[in-house]
Parts: C-alpha cells; sequence; structure tokens
C-alpha cells in the first residue's frame, strides 16, 4: 500500500517534475492545478495522506487551501519561491508542517515528504522490496516471509534507500543520513555494509552501485 | 522692539528736553522779573535818596530814614548797603561775612544763587549812587526754592508718566510679538511634525494679512509635499512588485531545470521520462531567454538615449510588421490584413515595429485557424484587431501589468511570459500616446496605440494642446 499525495502546483513543469519523482520513488500521486479542483480532489478522490501545496496559486489563495487541508486531516508541505522569513512564518502558523524554497533538489523534497509522514504518522508501516518485507514498527526485515538478522546500521541503511527508491545516494550522504555528521571514519564501511545487505537479503541486482555517485536501490 | 525702544528713547529725550528749557525758562523769567523789580526798586531809592534825604542829620537818622524809605519802595526782600555797610536789613537773612559779597555793578542788577540748607537763594544787587553821598548796594534776597522744587516736581512727574508709558509700551509690544509669534510658532510646529513624517498636518488661516497669507502658501507647499510622497510610495511598492513578480518569475524556470537537471543525474527513470525531462529542461531555458531579452528591452527604453525619433510613413512601417509577421501567422493558419490611411508619424521605428509585433502575437495567441487580424492605421491611432477569445472585462485594466497572465498555464505552454503589453504601454507613453482596450469575451479583442498629440496622422500634423 503506497502513501498518497496530493500536489497542487499550476506550473505544468514543476507538478510532473514532483509527480515524476514522488511516483519512481513509491509514492502514489494526484496532480492539480489550481485551488478550486484541489478542493474537489480532496472531497472526491481521497482519503491522501499528504499534500504538497504552492503557495501562490491562481484564484484560490495557497493559504485559504491550508482550512481544508486541516479539515480534512492532511498534513501539507508548501512550495514558495519566497524565502523571507516572513512568507515562512506566515506558512507555517498558519499550520503547515513544513515548506520547501525552489528552487530544490530531489533529494530535499523526498527527505521532507517522509519526515512528515513520520511525525503525523501516515508513513506506511511496511516496505517492500520484491520479496523483502521491512516492517518499520517492530524493526524487523523479513525476506520470503523468513526473519532476516540485521545489525542496527544495515537495518538503517537498507530502511534509507528502501524509503527513496530509485534516487542515488552518494557515500558522503549514506554517511551522513545513517552514522550521523560525526562519524570519522572512512566511506569504505559502507561498501562493506552495502555487500552485507546484498548478500543476507539477495538484493544484489536491486541495490545498484552507480559510478561516480554511489548507490542506489532499483526497482 | 528696537523701533518701539527708538521711539521711547527719543520721547525721553524729548521730554526731557522739553522739561529742561522749561526749567530754565522758568528760572531765567524770575530773574528776570526780579531783576526789573531791583533795578526800578533801585532807581526809586536813588530818587528818594537824593530827593529827600534828610540833610545834617546824625547817622541814627541817617539809617532811620533808609531804612523807612527801604520798606517803603522795597519790601521785606531787601537790604541795603551804604558804602559797603549794612544801612538796613528787611530780610531773615544776615550776611555771612563780607567779603563773601560779590562786587555788585551799577549797570544792571547782578544776581547770584546761593544753596543754602537745601534751598535756593536768589542774592540780586545793584549799585547805585546818590548825590555823592555814596554808594549804595541794593541787595534782594530772596528764597527762590518754590521754583526748584517744581522743576523736582515736574521732573518726578515726567519721569513716572515716562516710566507708565514705557511699560505700557513694553506690555504692548509683548503682547503684539506674542500674537505675531503664535501663529510662527505655529508654522514651526506644524513644520516639524511635518518633516517627522506626518505629511496630512496643515496650519489655520486665520487672518487676511501677510501672516496669513504665508500660511496659506505653507498650506500649499504641505499639500504638494504630501501628494509627492504619496506618488514616491507609490513608485516604490509598485517596484517593489514588480521585483517580487520578476524574482518568481525567474525562479519557476530555475526550479524545473535544477529538478529536472538533479533527476536525471540521480534517480532512474525510463527513457521516456529521460527525454521529457530534457525537453522541460530545454523549453524553460528558452524561456528564461526569451524573459531576459525583453527585460533588456524595458531597461533599453528608459535608456532615452537609445530612443531615436523620426517622421516615418505609417504604410512603410506596416509593411516592414507584416513582412515579420507573415510565417508566423501562416504557421497558424491565420490571416493577417493591414489597411493604412494615414501619411506619417514621428517615432522611434524599431519601438513602434516592437509593440505592433507584440500585439499581433497576442492576437494571434488568441485566435484560432482560419481567423483574420486586422491592423488599420486611420486618424490617430494604429489598431489591432482579432476576433479570438478575447478578455474577461475584469482583467482588462491589469493586463498592462508587468508578468501579469490571465491564462497563466496556457500562456506559458505556447511561451508567454506576460511582459508583451507592459512594454507595448511604456512604448505608447514614450510616443507621448496611450493603449486603449477593448475586448468582449468569445467576440475578440481590439488594442489600439493612440497618439495624443496628434489630431490625426494625415502628414498634415495640427498638433493638439
Amino acid at each position: 500500500m503506497k502513501n498518497k499525495i496530493l500536489v497542487i502546483e499550476d506550473d505544468t513543469a514543476i507538478s510532473d517534475l514532483i509527480c515524476m519523482n514522488l511516483t519512481v520513488a513509491g509514492y502514489e500521486v494526484l496532480a492539480v492545478f489550481d485551488g478550486d479542483k484541489a478542493e474537489d480532489a480532496v472531497l472526491e478522490k481521497g482519503p491522501f495522506d499528504m499534500a504538497l501545496l504552492d503557495v501562490m496559486l491562481p484564484g484560490k489563495d495557497g493559504f485559504e487551501l491550508m482550512e481544508t487541508m486541516k479539515a480534512h486531516d492532511i498534513p501539507v508541505i508548501y512550495l514558495t519561491a519566497k524565502a523571507d522569513v516572513g512568507s515562512k512564518i506566515k506558512g507555517l502558523r498558519a499550520g503547515a508542517e513544513d515548506y520547501i524554497v525552489k528552487p530544490f533538489e530531489i533529494l530535499e523534497l523526498l527527505v521532507r515528504v517522509e519526515k512528515v509522514l513520520e511525525r503525523t504518522g501516515k508513513q506506511k508501516d511496511v516496505l517492500e522490496i520484491g520479496d523483502v518485507q521491512i516492517q518499520l514498527s517492530k524493526h524487523q526485515v523479513t525476506k520470503k516471509g523468513k526473519t532476516v538478522g540485521l545489525k542496527p546500521l544495515e537495518y538503517d541503511l537498507l530502511v534509507l534507500l528502501a524509503k527513496n527508491k530509485n534516487v542515488a545516494f552518494s557515500r558522503d550522504q549514506l554517511l551522513n543520513q545513517v552514522w550521523g555528521s560525526d562519524f570519522l571514519g572512512e566511506t569504505r564501511t559502507i561498501d562493506v555494509h552495502i555487500g552485507q545487505l546484498r548478500k543476507k537479503l539477495g538484493l544484489s541486482g536491486v541495490i545498484k552501485t552507480i559510478p561516480k555517485i554511489g548507490y542506489r536501490l532499483e526497482d | 522692539m528696537l523701533a518701539v525702544l527708538a521711539i521711547l528713547a527719543a520721547t525721553g529725550i524729548f521730554g526731557g528736553t522739553v522739561l529742561y528749557q522749561t526749567a530754565n525758562y522758568n528760572i531765567s523769567q524770575t530773574i528776570s522779573n526780579y531783576q526789573g523789580q531791583v533795578t526800578s526798586t533801585a532807581y526809586v531809592l536813588e530818587q528818594e535818596i537824593r530827593n529827600n534825604a534828610p540833610q545834617g542829620f546824625g547817622d541814627e537818622t541817617n539809617k532811620s530814614f533808609l531804612q523807612y524809605t527801604l520798606r517803603k519802595h522795597g519790601g521785606t526782600d531787601y537790604m541795603l548797603f551804604r558804602n559797603g555797610k549794612l544801612a538796613g536789613n528787611l530780610t531773615n537773612y544776615d550776611v555771612a561775612g563780607q567779603g563773601t559779597m560779590p562786587e555788585w555793578t551799577m549797570k544792571q542788577a547782578k544776581y547770584v544763587i546761593q544753596r543754602t540748607d537745601g534751598h535756593h537763594i536768589l542774592i540780586m544787587g545793584k549799585q547805585f549812587a546818590s548825590s555823592g553821598e555814596g554808594i549804595y548796594d541794593l541787595v534782594l534776597v530772596r528764597d527762590i526754592s518754590q521754583i526748584y522744587d517744581d522743576i523736582q516736581d515736574q521732573v518726578w512727574m515726567l519721569l513716572l508718566v515716562y516710566a507708565g508709558v514705557t511699560a505700557l509700551a513694553i506690555n504692548m509690544i509683548f503682547w503684539v510679538t506674542k500674537r505675531l509669534l503664535r501663529p510662527l510658532n505655529e508654522l514651526q510646529w506644524t513644520a516639524t511634525l511635518i518633516s517627522e513624517g506626518d505629511f496630512r498636518r496643515r496650519v489655520q488661516v486665520r487672518t487676511n494679512d501677510e501672516v496669513g497669507k504665508v500660511a496659506e502658501v505653507f498650506n500649499q507647499m504641505a499639500d504638494r509635499v504630501e501628494r509627492q510622497v504619496e506618488e514616491l510610495e507609490e513608485v516604490s511598492e509598485r517596484r517593489k512588485q514588480l521585483l517580487g513578480s520578476l524574482t518568481h518569475e525567474l525562479k519557476t524556470p530555475m526550479t524545473s531545470i535544477i529538478g529536472y537537471s538533479d533527476t536525471l543525474l540521480h534517480v532512474k527513470i525510463s527513457k521516456e521520462q529521460q527525454k521529457r525531462a530534457l525537453e522541460y529542461i530545454n523549453a524553460e531555458c528558452k524561456r528564461l531567454e526569451r524573459l531576459s531579452g525583453k527585460m533588456m528591452s524595458l531597461v533599453g527604453m528608459y535608456d532615452n538615449e537609445m530612443i531615436h525619433f523620426e517622421e516615418y510613413p505609417v504604410q512603410e512601417l506596416l509593411n516592414r510588421v507584416e513582412a515579420l509577421e507573415r510565417y508566423h501567422v501562416a504557421e497558424h493558419k491565420m490571416q493577417l490584413v493591414m489597411t493604412c490611411a494615414v501619411g506619417t508619424v514621428p517615432m522611434d521605428v524599431d519601438l513602434m515595429e516592437s509593440l505592433l509585433v507584440n500585439l499581433i502575437d497576442n492576437a494571434i495567441k488568441a485566435s484560432g485557424e482560419g481567423d483574420t487580424i486586422d491592423v488599420l492605421a486611420v486618424n490617430n491611432r494604429i489598431t489591432v484587431r482579432d476576433w479570438g477569445k478575447g478578455i474577461p472585462p475584469e482583467e482588462i485594466p491589469k493586463i498592462t501589468e508587468a508578468f501579469y497572465m490571465v491564462d497563466k498555464s496556457r500562456s506559458r505552454k505556447v511561451g508567454g511570459i506576460g511582459l508583451g503589453l507592459a512594454l507595448c504601454k511604456k512604448i505608447a507613453e514614450l510616443h507621448y500616446g496611450h493603449l486603449e482596450i477593448e475586448s468582449r469575451l468569445d467576440a475578440g479583442t481590439s488594442i489600439s496605440m493612440v497618439f495624443d498629440r496628434m489630431k490625426n496622422m494625415d502628414g498634415s500634423q495640427e498638433e493638439m494642446g
């Protein structure tokens, strides 16, 4: 079961960009291009686990739509071109969970989406990669139904890659996200852990090495 | 204040002088009187003694006679000396010492004023001789303090009056000055408030005099200042908005370009998706190019040196535009019809070309296949008319705003950035004219460049005021 996200952005190029990346990462998306359609979608095509909302919409103000979203218990991340503190405060005060300032990088978008889903408890509990299942609440990984034992860091690494399917991470990024930025060791550790994951879960064809970049879990 | 002080001083000096002169006059009059008196008394005495003096009697008899005569013709103010010795004294005074008497003459009554014990004593004397019997000195001794007292009183009076008048004058000065200063203070206070930012303040015009006029003019000036500040604030506001719009217009394509390129680098997407990503990057980059091009034009138009006016035949302008737009129109399977009924107009040819091209491009975007676009030059205007989708009435005032687009998504799809009409508006202004926009939904739109300075462009340019 995938998380369902409503994307409300009037610029077609940006809307396509977001939808494409979210879909590839493993989410289900619906795109609308103005405020009125957004309201219709919430009523007719729900339930949504989250909404990405452009503040500068034609017609209905992005801030006005907040009320609708809140009423349906849909957490909102604002998309805004305005980086000034005033706008950010206004957005957060209006009830947004987070905001992203354009232009943004894809990874940033994905991570923020993930965090909001986590915070609001909407994140799907189970991640699937082929015949591997990860139950987040229980910290349990199974392959073909049988539990597989993973070291804590291996688990974290797997979860990170699984939550961001098809997105390439550099070794540094993986190091930062999983080990924390204080780690002084070598990036070689990553390679070792990746190797372990591949072996233990038979994911050699799934966790791909991307030359000059890093690793990517593909589906 | 100085004037009043001068007047007061003059008055004082005048009064003082008058008083002094009066006093002197009084005194000299008095003395004259007494001189007259002494002279005549001396004369009478001389006669008496000459005619009636007892002969051959002793000193005592003489003395008595003299005293009697003195009393009869002189009075209690007189003393008589005979050959330097006191012969009779009807006064209350004693001679202090012989030597202190001045030398009397026969010619006229001389006098001296002696101050004793706070009194002014007039001592006047005249000599006369009588029948060889000796030299007589007739001396008048009179207390004339009264005169001096009177003078003193007058001086006090003058000083009192003077002080009173001065006090009154000073009061008046203060009062008048205060009254004069009050409006000045009000002016100052109001000016301070205005300079601190309260531009709506004004002063009250209470009188019809110079001060009143200053107040009126002051208010007019304040009006101007307030209006100016408002205008500047408006301009500043508009500029901020423009900048905000511009930033937004730049960030949007950038978001696409950065996003898609980032995706292409890191994310596994299908070949189809990759192709789409590249197409988006390409399209958005071109959009940025158009945007910067139009921005440059807008900036360029503020640099008046780049504008170059000449008398140019409108027919030729239309020909050039037709040549530029020919393929564009044909591509969309539309028709372009040009009609020119006018001669020459002073214009910057490139800018006018830009304006017409812009309007025609907009017309093309609004029209459908087979539609006609008319360009008509008549009287003092050039009109571009299309029979396309029209503009909603409430949008019409907004469409000349920079970056404003009625249908954003559709405009962007066909490459619009929303600057076209803003540019046209500026071009119109530079040609001392304005744009007129008429439109009906689903019927069509006509936009005219109106040359305000010209009644008609038929070669005989009668300029309107």
